[in-house]
Formats: structure tokens, sequence, C-alpha cells
């Protein structure tokens, strides 16, 4: 008896001590996230185009360079969270010349920014400082999110510039079926005043994105996260994953005004890029003049732009090369979940080196 | 022997709590994801947040007036000013952006052809990143036209 408590004892202890220091560790700090090696090669504004370092001799690298674009309202760093599952990291491995267009945190100067300024003059820039530094002329781009429809804009009203690939993560384009979209019904005019928002705080805050999103699924997200937590705090590898994700979903950005206008009325409300009748900085987008060959990944569990809002696009497409990607996982987590190494990555890459040499 | 017994039993009784929780969880979250997605809900979320996003408009307008005057008073800039400027400096950023690619263009057409090739030949891919208003081939691709922004 004495010889199995004196035993069990420093067990126990150990463990409660792990979970104490875990539990301290994800709630007084941020994860180190985001941590390749990079330069930045290009800046305009808040903007910031990075070169991630090879890790692959250049005779052996991809010869047509990778451009990732995210979101506007997140940080980039959910493409690189952490050592060991890192999409940036992955792709490098792979041989891949990777830039990162990093959109920056607006501020109230940046209220006038529009989803066409972005598309129009900040990514065509960064993508000729690309051109310049890769010396290739011509280039291949994953869009994700936001990112993905900003991607879809430019490629289709800059079609003769080189753009090759193109792999749309998660694309919310296509506002037809508002039923299966849940965030259309809070975006409705009914339910939601865009002009009194952005009137209240000039650009979207970072805290109401992060609050619309949740609300979708809120015993999950305000309570489950966390019980995961907690059934597993004495699990370091766990602990590890869920503090890099928490760090990165906590360190939302706002929107700037005008864009989300814009993808609350032209988007969501009129569901002008699939009607045709999307007017982007004076010019009108059409889908047809998109020439690039196209991989739609779509998460089959994605809550926040579900499959309807992306998988039939791509009949609206000029490419001759496209393809649906479907792949387990939400939002989020087709890319950045556990087995996002083993599922998506490895099927975004094969379809890209076919068409990077 | 009876210790490990009791062990394992504590360990069901836990085991069997979580799944109890899990599953409570579960029914909850369906009944509270099938409450705030219908209209009933978004209405009274939208009725809520009015009168707090009107209150809000009207104080930051009230706030930033009074800091103008202020400012004013004081021969600073207001924060309109600040913005604007802010603005400004991002088209004058843009501006040398377009004039740095331009000019590499025309140094790029000017340098000799043999050593053009030889100093691309010997690494394309490992050029050294430069400062993005120093350098950059205007490609085949133009910036926007100047600005036009739709209503």
């Amino acid at each position: 008896m004495a010889l199995a408590t004196e035993t069990a004892a420093p067990g126990l202890l150990q463990r409660l001590a792990t979970m104490a220091n875990n539990l301290v560790k994800v709630t007084t700090t941020k994860a180190p996230i985001g941590q390749t090696p990079r330069q930045a090669i290009w800046t305009l504004n808040k903007a910031t185009l990075y070169r991630y370092t090879p890790v692959v001799p250049a005779e052996q690298r991809h010869p047509v360079p990778l451009l990732l674009v995210f979101a506007l309202m997140n940080k980039s760093t959910i493409m690189d969270l952490r050592p060991g599952n890192s999409f940036v990291e992955y792709m490098l491995q792979k041989g891949y010349d990777l830039y990162l267009l990093d959109w920056g945190v607006p501020g109230p100067e940046d209220s006038q920014n529009s989803l066409g300024d972005y598309a129009l003059e900040y990514l065509p820039r960064a993508i000729r400082k690309l051109k310049t530094v890769s010396g290739s002329e011509t280039f291949n781009l994953l869009g994700w999110c936001i990112g993905a429809m900003l991607s879809t804009l430019y490629a289709s009203l800059r079609p003769a510039e080189g753009l090759r690939s193109l792999v749309l993560l998660t694309a919310p384009l296509d506002f037809t079926d508002k039923e299966k979209i849940p965030l259309a019904s809070m975006a409705s005019e009914a339910h939601f005043d865009v002009d009194r928002v952005l009137q209240a705080n000039g650009n979207m805050p970072a805290a109401l994105i992060d609050y619309g999103a949740k609300m979708l699924k809120p015993v999950e997200n305000f309570a489950g996260s966390y019980t995961r937590l907690l059934d597993n705090l004495d699990n370091d590898k766990i602990v590890d994953s869920w503090h890099a994700m928490n760090t990165w979903v906590s360190d939302a950005i706002p929107l700037p005004g005008a864009a989300f206008r814009q993808f609350i009325v032209d988007f969501y409300r009129g569901n002008k890029l699939v009607k045709g009748t999307l007017v982007v900085r004076g010019e009108k987008v059409d889908l047809g003049q998109l020439k690039a060959n196209v991989l739609d990944v779509i998460g089959e569990d994605d809550h926040i732009t579900p499959p309807c809002q992306s998988e039939n696009i791509l009949e609206k497409l000029g490419s001759t090369d496209k393809q649906i990607l479907r792949v387990p996982g939400g939002h989020i987590g087709l890319m950045a979940g556990s087995a996002a190494a083993k599922g998506t990555w490895p099927k975004i890459e094969a379809w890209l080196a076919q068409r990077s040499s | 022997m009876s210790q490990d017994r009791e062990a394992t039993r504590r360990f069901d009784l836990f085991k069997k709590m979580g799944a109890l929780r899990d599953a409570l969880g579960t029914d909850l979250a369906k009944v509270v994801t099938a409450a705030t997605s219908t209209g009933v809900y978004q209405r009274v979320n939208a009725l809520v947040a009015g009168p707090i996003l009107l209150a809000s408009a009207l104080l930051r307008e009230k706030r930033e007036a009074a800091m103008s005057d202020l400012l004013g008073q004081l021969n600073m800039p207001s924060r309109e000013d600040v913005l604007t400027l802010s603005q400004r400096l991002t088209r004058i950023e843009m501006t040398l952006d377009d004039l740095g690619a331009g000019m590499d263009q025309m140094q790029r057409r000017t340098v000799s052809r043999p050593q053009r090739s030889s100093s691309r030949e010997a690494n394309p891919r490992d050029a050294s990143p430069v400062d993005g208003r120093q350098s950059g081939v205007l490609s085949a691709l133009a910036p926007a036209a100047p600005k036009s922004k739709e209503a």
C-alpha cells in the first residue's frame, strides 16, 4: 500500500505540475507562430511582400514561384502556424520559391480602401516585385478566404499578366443559395446596418468580425474549445497546438470600412460577381476572362464559407484546366488542422507541381 | 488488487462523466446554433445593436468635432488632416513604386546583353531581395489606371 502511494504520488504531482504550467502558458503568453525565416522584399502602405528563404537548392526548385494571399481580417501567420504544422514549411521543402503577401493591420486612414484597391493596386504591384526577384514572368497564386476572392478579381481583370495557376481555398464567391450560407442571414439588410456600423467605427472592428464568426457555432467556439484544452492540459503536444491556434484566432485585425461594405453589399446581398454585374474601380468583372488553371478547394465542414459558395463557380470561369478538390475540415482546419499535412497539403502540392515547371 | 479495481472504477467514472458532458454539450450546441440562426434572434440582435451603434456614431462625431475645435485653437492639424495626409502619402508611395519599376526597366534596357544574361544565368532565383523603391522590373503587368472609385 505504502509502496503504491509512493510510486503514484510523483507521477500525479508531475502531471499536476505539467497541467499548471500549461495553464499558465496558455493564459499568459502568446505562442510563437509564423517562425519560418523570410525577408521583406516590398512594402506599400501596410502591405508587405515576403519571400521565404528557400531550403532546396535552386536547381531543384520549381521554376514558377508561388504567391500566397490570405484574408484581410486575420493575420497571414495561419499559413505558417508552427514548425511541423506549417503549410509554408511544407511547400518550401517541396521546392517552391515561396512568397507571401501580408496585408498588414489597417488604420483609420485605410477605411476608404476597397476590395478593388487591394486587387488592382496592391496585388499587381506585389506581383511585379515578385517577378523581379524571382526572375520568372509567370507565377502561381494561392488565395484563401477573402484572399481567394481578391485573387479571383485580379485573375479575372488581369488575365494576361503571367498568372499560370490559381488555387482557391474556401473562396466566398457565390451567394446564390443564401439559405445555406449562415452568415448571409446575419448580413442581410433586415438584420445588419452596415453603414451605421462603419459610421460608428470607420473600419469593421476585429472584435465584431470575431463575434459574428463565433456566433455561427456559439457553444463550440465559446465553450467547446476550452473544454478540449482542459481535457488535454497534461498533454504538451495538444496544448502547444491549441496555444498556437488560439494565439492566431485571438489576433484578428479590423477590415477596412469600404472593403467590408463592398463585401456585404455587393457580394452577400447583391451576389454581383456571379451575376456578372460587379464593377471594381470602374472595371466590370467577367469571370469568363479568368483563363488560368484553377483548383477550387472546398472544406466539406466549412460553416463560414459553405461548399455552395464555390462549388458551382467553375462553370463560369474561362479556364480549360479547372478542378474541384473536396477535403474534410472546416474553414481553417482544412489547412491548419492536424490532418492537413497528410490530406490537403499533398493534394494541393501535387496539383501545383504539375503546373509549376 | 483492490486498489487497482478502485482506480479503474474511478477512471471509468471520470470517463462516463466526460462522455455525459460531451453529449450534453453536443445537444446544447445544436439547440443554441438553431436558436441563433433564426430570424427572431437576428432581429433581436439588430434591435439591441441599433441604438448602441447610433449612440457610438453620435459620440464619435461629437468627440471628433470637439477634438477638431481644440486642435484648431491650438493651431494643430486635425485628425482629418492627418488622415488625408496619410492617404496622400500612400498615393505618393504607389507613384514612387511605379517610378522605381519604370526606371529599373529603362536600366535593364540600357545594360549590355552579355552582362545581363550572365548575371541572370548565375542564379536567377537567388536574386538578393531588394527594397521596393530601389528596384523593380516593369513587367507586362501595369498597375491599375488612376483611381476612379465606384459608388
